[in-house]
């Protein structure tokens, strides 16, 4: 039990240690990726030669859809003749912004929603397991329109609106994973020991079932966010998303790029769309490196692997876990 | 664990009860988001175009001018019979839109799968089959980039290199003006009905408008697929079964063959078959690439209009569609598999 | 002769039936192509139309969109119709049209006119379809063009206001001196259809829409393609070239400029995008057609606001905008500079703005704030709505923004709203100044003129001017063209002295024709209709 408290807080190196063969180099090229990303985004003022909406410099436009080189890394863009490489750059920052805020609030909301419904069970939990199934049944596109179309009008568009837009869709996978691992946790011989010893529902609850159940959240946490970057591209490229003067977004840049493409006019869309799948993809090498380690089912012991509960099923059972650990 | 006939039957009637509340629920979502918004749907749509007395007609022509609750119940009432509303900016009906371009949705859609499937499969057993090493490898990460990579994106490219550059295929839609002209439309299914009228030209032409469309969506659906099937081989593989039969001398390919694979797959195919979710989101950004007159398509035509009745009615049918499909599975699921508690 | 007439009618609408026949046969595939054995041989090849532009219904009394009226002027009669490149109604259906007094009008029918089901086409038809326009009054249609002739409560027409004396005489009493209402005549809002077959109280099912125009509806598959054969009925001026015409729709203007360039269509009308245009422009297999256009980008000033009432910050902007600029930044050079409200071409244009404020003037704009006694920088806010116009209109928000700031007497702030919520915003005084778009009901100055300026326009900028209200009101009651276009120029002259608006640019009327396309440059002019007749394609 210890040992797990420790696993989890043990500093950045422990899970890549546990790891063997390929998996470990999967993890570390796909933190090495996600890295450079935090890095661009952190200092991209410092990165970025121009501003997301710069359109010149010492008093000169800059040139309308201009190619790569000069001036110019990436070359400009034929709208606004913005300069490609300082959107990619400041992209990544509201991409990860964006993810940022999604995951965070979801993993506030959904993981301490899933610990109480696990655990005190009853109608709360019958309730809010239909609640949370209901909309992880909803595909994920739609329900991000949908909110987008809401929260344009209340916010004005804009990163907050994304960022919120993507909660709704990321919460009831913590839920459900979390609200799992606790039922399961609660009949484990730990906690049946806590509660023999006498020890408040809190404590239980907070000391032993949420230390047991973080440990799935990781693995979670990057697959939602490989999945929030793609949903807010998509948001983007069908108009719904950020507006060029508020922030540089990749889908938007990927979607104005369109007539360009046919035009021969291709580094204004193959750089931001470069961008979206290095990102994605780096997330997503980190969450199956994680998923490797934290799982040590796909080392060489007989477990069950964890896998996100596949979308779209409606389940209601209780005491299933999805998670064995 | 053996399931006496009873508890299975009763496993089928809460499953098949729980439609309700879950489609209760999806609808109410909906309806909540898309009505407190502020600015109502008509102004949306026809703002600027009609005087603001013309508007108050139309929203009374609508029932919007009637309390929130009165409203509720009659899309509740509309959901329950089927009927999803209708459009505001061409007074279509949802169900007209399912009935036109529903046909397109699913030819794509199945389509999509079969390239998954023929890609997905293979790939994922072989991944799982030599593992860790290089073509576990370069399968992995083939997969990981097929996920990574938005749909338009592949649908950008592909159009650059195979319609502008090499002229092999169209750049969109269903086929070409006089193929879906001269096609009696019997099934709204272009490709059966072609397929009725015998007419061999008219199925080639529809096969090669499919093409970059179905491959373009497959190759998002197959990077699920082969890591899907890779983790249940990897279990499989694990099993007592195989080393028993290992154990017994049996050739390994033969174990392969007649042990791991099998059972690696039949869990695979109910899982991969809720991935309908998914396939819905991609065939939607799909058929707006490909101008596929696809539900999709219809869905982000409306979206770009501001039609929120339009948009309400088919996300409404949508997630009918999902929750129905899913519970199904679920059911199929429990008859197939023994293993399933219920 | 009458009768001998509907006989012929009869005989060649028997004909047709044969042949729609014939062409069913030919679906179930034991048929030859239908192009061939249904056709007459002296019409040209098909030819595919492409287009983002979309359909609301194939009904007149529903749709006032040009995705809809392109088919509807190809596939109904009018009683008066512009030809290309003309700003005069000329007759369609009717022989003669003209005013007795600016109060009523009065129109001749051809003889002989029939429907594509052989339906006799009289002035009784003619009645229904307004009629049925005004008391169906769909939200989608345009029977708000019909005011002339509808009771002040709406919904119905006014008493006796359409009178049919015989089957060939139609004569409208307007409800007040309207020399408009012969524009109203040339739109689809009064497109005639067949009393038989259309029901009174509600739109048709476009599968029965049918028509007299030059063309019928053989096929229509919503949002995906359209098929027009020629009217075997038809025996007009509009003499179609082709047998038969296809329409595509598509979604995305990137695949439709695709499509025209790979030959997949033969014409891409409507709308690509400025990079799209340019670069056809250098294509050696296509060629970009331009002709005159109507549409036209104005930025409004709300003078309910503090900024927005004073006239001298308001003259200080028309000083600064930089009209070329936009039209080069936003729009790759792909629209025309607009220096009047009303777009060049109409008869008494002037350009006023620029005749009064020249172009980027930061030398004048200071002065007359100066003069003014206003503090500099004057902080104000632009609006503009980020879908409803597309994705240029923040290109060009942004472009007229920077202009003001380098004037150095604005400071400027963008704000932008999803439309729903931007026309009550802007209304709200939310903006000093917003972006919006035009498109003509009708082809004539008053259009652009009279809908603006009366008492605060119909985007309600808070803008009177008792004068305005008087040239308005004398230059509809007017049917002398001298007078009126005295008028037109004087009340445009005032506009630019008051700057209740900043006009930017007008867009042009853009076809891609393919190879061996003949006939497009003619049809494109600012009616923007697509005379589907004046098309050919050489084989």
């Amino acid at each position: 039990m210890a040992r797990r408290f420790r696993s989890f807080g043990a500093g950045l190196f422990a899970p890549f240690r546990r790891t063997t063969g390929f998996g470990r180099w999967i993890l570390a090229a796909g933190l090495v990726l996600v890295a450079a990303f935090v890095l661009v985004a952190i200092f991209a003022p410092l990165i970025a030669p121009y501003d997301f909406n710069q359109i010149r410099a010492n008093g000169e436009r800059f040139p309308k859809a201009a190619p790569p080189g000069g001036d110019f890394l990436l070359g400009t863009t034929s709208f606004g003749s913005y300069d490609v490489f300082s959107r990619v750059v400041w992209g990544s920052r509201t991409a990860l912004e964006v993810v940022a805020i999604a995951v965070l609030l979801s993993l506030v909301i959904g993981v301490p929603l899933g610990v109480v419904s696990g655990f005190l069970g009853g109608w709360f939990d019958r309730v809010t397991v239909l609640l949370m199934d209901a909309l992880y049944a909803f595909p994920s596109l739609l329900l991000a329109i949908v909110f987008s179309f809401l929260l344009s009008d209340l916010f004005g568009g804009g990163v907050t609106a994304a960022g919120v837009a993507l909660i709704v869709i990321y919460v009831p996978q913590y839920f459900r994973v979390v609200r799992n691992t606790t039922v399961s946790a609660k009949e484990s011989t730990y906690v049946e020991a806590a509660r023999a010893i006498g020890a408040p529902k809190r404590t239980i609850m907070g000391k032993y079932v949420f230390g047991n159940v973080i440990q799935s959240v990781p693995v979670i946490g990057t697959l939602n966010a490989a999945d929030a970057i793609g949903t807010l591209a998509a948001l983007g490229f069908l108009g719904l998303g950020i507006q060029p003067n508020e922030a540089a977004e990749w889908g938007y840049d990927l979607n104005r790029a369109l007539p360009d493409a046919s035009a021969g006019i291709w580094w204004t869309g193959v750089f931001p769309g470069l961008a979206i799948v290095l990102l994605i993809t780096g997330v997503t090498l980190v969450g199956e490196g994680l998923n490797e380690t934290i799982n040590p089912t796909l080392r060489r012991r007989k477990l069950r692997p964890f896998t996100l509960p596949p979308r779209g099923v409606a389940t209601m059972e209780h005491g299933k876990g999805q998670v064995d650990l | 664990m053996a399931a006496s006939g009873g508890s299975l039957a009763r496993y089928i009637v809460t499953r098949l009860l729980l439609i309700i509340p879950m489609v209760f629920i999806l609808t109410t979502i909906v309806f909540l988001l898309l009505r407190v918004a502020p600015g109502d749907p008509v102004s949306a749509s026809l703002g600027g175009r009609l005087s603001e007395e013309a508007l108050d007609q139309r929203r009374a022509a609508l029932g919007l001018d009637r309390p929130m609750l009165v409203q509720y119940l009659e899309y509740l009432r509309e959901v329950v019979t089927f009927q999803f509303g209708e459009t505001i900016t061409d007074n279509r009906s949802v169900i007209d839109i399912v009935k036109d371009n529903g046909g397109a949705t699913l030819t794509l859609s199945v389509a999509a799968f079969a390239v998954a499937l023929v890609i997905g499969l293979p790939l994922g057993l072989i991944a799982g089959r030599f593992r860790d090493t290089v073509p576990d490898l370069v399968i992995r990460i083939f997969g990981i980039i097929t996920y990574a990579a938005p749909v338009f994106y592949w649908g950008l490219l592909f159009q650059l290199l195979f319609v502008l550059q090499l002229d092999w295929f169209p750049v969109g839609g269903s086929a070409s003006p006089e193929t879906i002209f001269l096609v009696e439309d019997k099934t709204h299914i272009l490709l059966i009905d072609a397929i009725i009228a015998g007419n061999s030209e008219a199925v080639v032409d529809v096969l090669h408008h499919l093409v970059l469309p179905a491959v373009t969506l497959g190759l998002l659906l197959s990077g699920i697929f082969i890591r899907l099937v890779r983790v249940n081989m990897l279990q499989t593989l694990q099993g007592d079964y195989i080393e028993a039969a290992r154990a017994r001398g049996i050739k390994e390919s033969r174990v392969m063959r007649s042990h791991a694979f099998r059972n690696a797959l039949v869990p695979v195919i109910t899982i991969i078959g809720l991935q309908i979710a998914l396939l819905m989101s991609g065939a939607i950004l799909t058929e707006a690439t490909f101008n596929w007159p696809g539900i999709g398509n219809e869905l982000v035509q409306y979206i770009n209009l501001r039609d929120y009745a339009a948009v309400q009615g088919i996300i409404t049918m949508f997630a009918v569609v999902v929750v129905l499909v899913s519970i199904l599975i679920d059911i199929v699921n429990a008859l197939v598999d023994p293993r399933v508690r219920y | 002769m009458n009768r001998r007439r509907g006989l012929l009618a009869l005989v060649s609408s028997g004909v047709m039936v044969a042949s729609l026949a014939a062409c069913g046969g030919g679906d179930d595939g034991d048929g030859g192509p239908s192009g061939e054995d249904n056709g007459s041989s002296e019409l040209g090849a098909p030819w595919i139309l492409g287009t983002t532009d979309k359909v609301t219904t194939l009904d007149p009394a529903g749709a006032y969109d040009l995705g809809s009226w392109t088919l509807m002027y190809n596939m109904y009669q009018t009683l008066l119709t512009i030809p290309a490149g003309d700003n005069e109604p000329q007759g369609d259906a009717a022989e003669s049209c003209e005013y007795e007094d600016p109060k009523t009008f009065t129109c001749t029918l051809k003889e002989g006119l029939t429907f594509a089901n052989g339906n006799e086409l009289t002035s009784s038809d003619v009645a229904f379809s307004l009629t049925r326009n005004i008391e169906i009054a769909d939200p989608n249609g345009a029977s708000g063009l019909l005011s002339s002739i509808t009771a002040e409560e709406g919904g119905a027409v006014t008493d006796g206001a359409i009178e049919t004396p015989d089957d060939q005489t139609i004569t409208f009493h307007l409800n007040r001196p309207d020399t408009i209402f012969q524009f109203i005549l040339t739109t689809n809002a009064t497109a005639i259809v067949d009393e038989e077959t259309f029901p009174a109280d509600a739109l048709v099912e476009n599968a029965e829409a049918v028509g007299s125009g030059p063309f019928s509806m053989d096929q229509y598959e919503d949002g995906q393609q359209a098929v027009l054969t020629a009217n075997p009925e038809y025996d007009g001026p509009k003499e179609p070239q082709s047998e038969r015409v296809f329409v595509q729709y598509f979604q995305q203007p990137a695949q439709l400029k695709q499509a025209v360039q790979t030959g997949d269509i033969d014409v891409a009308w409507r709308s690509l995008s400025p990079t799209d245009i340019n670069d056809l422009k250098d294509s050696d297999s296509v060629s970009v057609l331009e002709g005159e256009g109507s549409e036209i980008r104005y930025w409004v000033w709300q003078l309910g606001t503090q900024v927005g009432k004073q006239k001298a910050v308001r003259q200080a902007a028309a000083e600064l905008i930089d009209r070329e600029a936009i039209a080069e930044n936003a729009y790759a050079g792909t629209v025309d500079p607009l220096k009047s409200i009303v777009p060049p071409g109409f008869p008494g244009q002037i350009a006023a703005f620029e005749e009064k404020y020249g172009a980027n003037n930061a030398d004048e704009a200071k002065k007359l704030l100066d003069d003014a006694g206003i503090n500099t920088p004057v902080d104000i806010t632009l609006g503009y709505t980020p879908s409803h116009y597309g994705p240029n209109a923040v290109d060009e928000a942004n472009e007229f923004a920077r202009q003001l700031e380098d004037g150095g007497v604005f400071n400027v702030k963008i704000e932008s709203a999803e439309w729903t919520q931007y026309q009550n915003l802007y209304k709200e005084n939310a903006y000093d100044l917003f972006q919006l778009g035009w498109f003509p009901d009708y082809l004539d100055a008053d259009n652009y003129l009279a809908p603006f300026f009366v008492d605060g326009g119909f985007y309600q900028n808070n803008y009177s001017n008792e004068k305005v209200n008087e040239l308005v009101a004398a230059e509809q009651a007017s049917s002398d063209p001298a007078e009126r276009q005295r008028i037109f120029k004087e009340l445009q002259t005032i506009v630019a002295e008051d700057v209740p608006l900043i006009p930017s640019w007008v867009g042009k009327n853009v076809a891609i024709a393919g190879p061996g396309m003949e006939g497009v440059q003619a049809t494109l002019d600012p009616a923007f209709i697509f005379r589907f007749w004046e098309v050919s394609k050489a084989e």
